[in-house]
C-alpha cells in the first residue's frame, strides 16, 4: 500500500513540473508585458520599471520559474495584498456557497439517478432523462439570470444579489445562489449517474440477488448503491478544488465576494499575479485531489490491484 | 499487394464452393449510423435543426445581414418590446420581422442579431474543433501506435493539461491572447480578422485546451487495434507506418472523432457565453453570449426579450446537438449498444 502511495506521488512530480511549465509559458512568455497591460500605455518608463520590479518580471526567467514552483507570487497589483491573504479572505465565502450546494446536489443526483434506473424504460425514465437533457442545453448564465429575475425581482422571496458577513445574514443571501447552482448541476449529474447505475443494474450480482429473493429496494440501496459509490468517489473528489474556486459566473452575478469573483476582478483590472495564482493553485489542488482519488479508489474497490 | 485481403473474400470463390453469397454490399458502420438517425423522427428533426442553423450561419457571410444588424429602428435608439408590426419614419405600418424579438439598447433588431449569432457559433465550433480534434487525433494515434518514449511523452502531456481545470485554462488562455491583441490594436485589421470578427482568442483558447479527451480515447482504441489481425497483416505485407496509421487505424477510430465533435460543439457554444460574460468574448460582431451579457442588467427592469431570444437560440441548438450526439454515440460505439 505505502509503496503504491509513494510511487503515485513520485509519478506526479513530472506532472507538477508540467503545470508549472504551462503556467510559466502562458504568463511569462505568451502574455504581453503585464506592467504595460496594467498601467496602460501612457505611463513613464520609471513607473513601468517600478511595476515590473514589484511583479518580479525584471528577474531572470529561471528565477520566475522557481518562484512559481515554490508558490512565491508577487503582491496583487490591485489590492496591494499578498495573494495568500486574498485566498484566506475569499475562499471561506466561496466555500459557504459551494459546499452546501455540492452536498445537496450530490444527494439529489444520486437519488434521482437511482429512481430513474429503478424505473428504467418507463415513462418516468424517459421523462426525467429528457428533462435532464433540456437542463444541460440551457446556458447556465441564463438560468442564473432567470432565477434572479423570478425569485429576487418578481416574487421577492430572496435578495437579488449581495453578501454580508455573519452566519444568519449570509444565509439570507446564500439561499438563492445555492438553490440555483443545485438546479444547474442537476441535469448532467443525473444523466451521468443514470448511465452508471444502469450498468450496475445489468450486472450479474444483481440478477443473483433477485434470484435469491432479495427485494427490489434492498437490491437498489444495499447492493447497487454500494457499487455505485466507486464511480461517485472518483467523479466527485476531483471536483472538490472547484469548490474553493467557486462558480465564477454565479459569484459575479450574485455579487458574492468569493474566489470566483476575485478572478473576474483580476481579469478586468489586468491583475496578473492574481490570475496566475488562481490558475496555478487550483491546478495544484486539483492534482492533489487526483492523487487522493487514485489512492481512495484502491481502498474502495478491492478489485483494483496496487500494481 | 494491398488487394491481398480482398482476394480471400472474392464472391466467385464462395459461389464455386456452392455457398450462396449475397452480392449486396454489407453496410458500413457509418451507413448504419446514418440510417438509424434518419429513421428515428426525433433524431431526424434534430439533424434538420442543426442543418438549418448551419444554413443561416452560411448566409451571414453574404452582405444581406450587414445593414440589418446595425440599423437603429426605434426613434429614441433604445429598447423596444417585441411587436408584430413596425411604423416606419414615413408613417406606413407594415409587418416587420425585424421587430418580432424586440429591439436592443441601441434600437437594433434583436431578430437579425440572433440570426447573426449563428455565425459566431459556427466559426467557434468549426475552427476550435478543427484545432482540438487534429491535435487530439494526431497525438492519440502516435502515442497508441508507437508506444515507448513517444507514448510516455504524450501521456505526460495530456496528464498535465488535464490536471488544470478546463474552464480555468480556457479563461486564462483567452485572457492572455486577448491582452496580446489589445496591445497590438491600432493596426488596420486584416481580411482574415474581419471574417473572424474577434473570435480568434476564443477559438485558440478552446482549440489548444480541449484535445485531451479525444487524445486519451484514441490512444486507448489504438492500443487495442494495434495487435488485431488486420494491422498485423498490414505490417506483415510490408506497409509503411504512415499508410497503416492513416488508411487502416485512423478510419477505425473515426467514430470517436465524430462523437467528440458533436458533444464538443455544445460545450463550445456554452463557453462562449461564459467568456462573453467575463468580457473575453467577441467584441465586434453580434454573438449570443454578448447579447445575454449586454442586457443582463436590464432584465430586472423588464427587458426580457434580448436575453430570452439569445437563450432560446442556444437552447435549441444545444438540445439538437445533445440528442444527435447521444444518438451518434449509440449508433457508432457498438460497445454501448446493449446499454440502452
Amino acid at each position: 500500500m505505502w509503496v503504491y502511495i509513494v510511487r503515485r506521488l513520485l509519478l506526479s512530480i513530472p506532472i507538477l513540473l508540467g503545470i508549472v511549465a504551462i503556467t510559466f509559458l502562458l504568463f511569462c512568455f505568451i502574455a504581453p508585458d503585464p506592467a504595460v497591460a496594467y498601467a496602460g500605455k501612457q505611463k513613464t518608463p520609471e513607473q513601468l520599471a517600478a511595476i515590473r520590479h514589484q511583479l518580479g518580471t525584471d528577474q531572470p526567467k529561471w528565477e520566475q520559474f522557481v518562484n512559481i514552483l515554490t508558490f512565491q507570487f508577487p503582491l496583487s497589483l490591485r489590492y496591494r495584498e499578498s495573494v495568500w491573504t486574498l485566498f484566506r479572505l475569499k475562499a471561506p465565502v466561496s466555500l459557504a456557497i459551494q459546499a452546501p450546494a455540492f452536498f445537496i446536489e450530490l444527494a439529489l443526483q444520486m437519488a434521482i439517478a437511482l429512481f430513474v434506473a429503478w424505473k428504467r424504460a418507463t415513462f418516468w425514465d424517459y421523462g426525467i432523462t429528457f428533462i435532464s437533457v433540456l437542463g444541460i442545453s440551457v446556458p447556465a448564465l441564463s438560468l442564473y439570470l432567470a432565477a434572479q429575475w423570478i425569485f429576487g425581482g418578481w416574487l421577492q422571496w430572496f435578495p437579488v444579489a449581495g453578501w454580508s458577513p455573519g452566519f444568519f445574514y449570509a444565509l439570507h443571501y446564500a439561499v438563492l445562489p445555492i438553490l440555483v447552482s443545485v438546479i444547474v448541476g442537476l441535469g448532467g449529474g443525473v444523466r451521468f449517474y443514470r448511465t452508471i447505475a444502469l450498468e450496475e443494474i445489468n450486472a450479474d450480482y444483481v440478477r443473483t440477488a433477485h434470484a435469491k429473493g432479495v427485494s427490489q429496494s434492498e437490491v437498489l440501496f444495499t447492493h447497487v448503491l454500494r457499487n455505485l459509490m466507486i464511480p461517485v468517489v472518483t467523479q466527485t473528489i476531483v471536483t472538490l478544488p472547484l469548490l474553493f474556486t467557486g462558480a465564477v459566473l454565479l459569484e459575479r452575478l450574485f455579487q458574492i465576494p468569493g474566489f470566483g469573483n476575485l478572478l473576474v476582478d483580476a481579469i478586468h483590472s489586468q491583475d496578473q499575479p492574481v490570475v496566475m495564482f488562481i490558475t496555478y493553485s487550483t491546478s495544484v489542488i486539483y492534482l492533489v485531489m487526483l492523487i487522493v482519488t487514485d489512492i481512495l479508489y484502491t481502498l474502495v474497490d478491492p478489485r483494483v490491484s496496487l500494481q | 499487394m494491398t488487394e491481398f485481403s480482398d482476394q480471400i473474400i472474392l464472391p466467385e470463390q464462395g459461389q464455386s464452393a456452392g455457398v450462396a453469397v449475397s452480392l449486396e454490399s454489407p453496410r458500413s458502420l457509418g451507413g448504419e449510423a446514418w440510417r438509424r438517425i434518419v429513421r428515428k423522427p426525433a433524431t431526424f428533426i434534430c439533424l434538420i435543426v442543426v442543418a438549418a442553423y448551419v444554413c443561416v450561419s452560411l448566409l451571414t457571410f453574404t452582405p444581406i445581414f450587414d445593414k440589418r444588424i446595425e440599423e437603429p429602428l426605434s426613434a429614441d435608439k433604445s429598447y423596444a418590446p417585441p411587436a408584430l408590426h413596425h411604423t416606419w419614419p414615413d408613417g406606413t405600418t407594415t409587418l416587420a420581422p425585424a421587430c418580432w424579438f424586440g429591439l436592443d439598447f441601441e434600437g437594433r433588431s434583436v431578430f437579425w442579431r440572433v440570426l447573426y449569432g449563428t455565425r459566431t457559433a459556427l466559426l467557434i465550433t468549426v475552427f476550435a474543433s478543427a484545432i482540438s480534434l487534429s491535435i487530439g487525433a494526431a497525438l492519440g494515434l502516435l502515442a497508441g501506435y508507437f508506444g515507448g518514449w513517444i507514448d510516455d511523452l504524450i501521456t505526460w502531456l495530456f496528464s498535465t493539461v488535464s490536471s488544470i481545470p478546463w474552464l480555468l485554462m480556457v479563461i486564462a488562455l483567452a485572457w492572455v491572447i486577448q491582452n496580446n491583441q489589445s496591445l497590438n490594436a491600432g493596426a488596420a485589421p486584416s481580411r482574415l480578422e474581419v471574417i473572424f470578427g474577434g473570435t480568434t482568442s476564443i477559438i485558440l483558447a478552446l482549440g489548444f485546451t480541449d484535445w485531451v479527451g479525444l487524445c486519451r480515447l484514441i490512444r486507448g482504441e489504438v492500443l487495442r487495434l494495434r495487435d488485431l489481425d488486420f494491422v498485423v497483416a498490414a505490417r506483415a505485407i510490408g506497409l509503411g507506418h504512415g499508410r497503416i496509421l492513416f488508411r487502416h487505424i485512423l478510419p477505425n477510430t473515426f467514430h470517436l472523432v465524430i462523437i467528440t465533435f458533436s458533444l464538443g460543439a455544445v460545450s463550445y457554444v456554452q463557453v462562449e457565453v461564459i467568456l462573453a460574460f467575463l468580457g473575453l468574448g467577441v467584441t465586434s460582431k453580434p454573438s449570443w453570449g454578448r447579447m445575454i451579457d449586454d442586457s443582463k442588467l436590464e432584465l430586472l427592469r423588464g427587458v426580457w426579450w434580448e436575453v430570452t431570444a439569445a437563450t432560446v437560440a442556444i437552447f435549441i441548438l444545444c438540445l439538437a446537438l445533445n440528442i444527435l450526439g447521444d444518438a451518434l454515440r449509440d449508433a457508432l460505439d457498438p460497445k454501448l449498444h446493449g446499454a440502452r
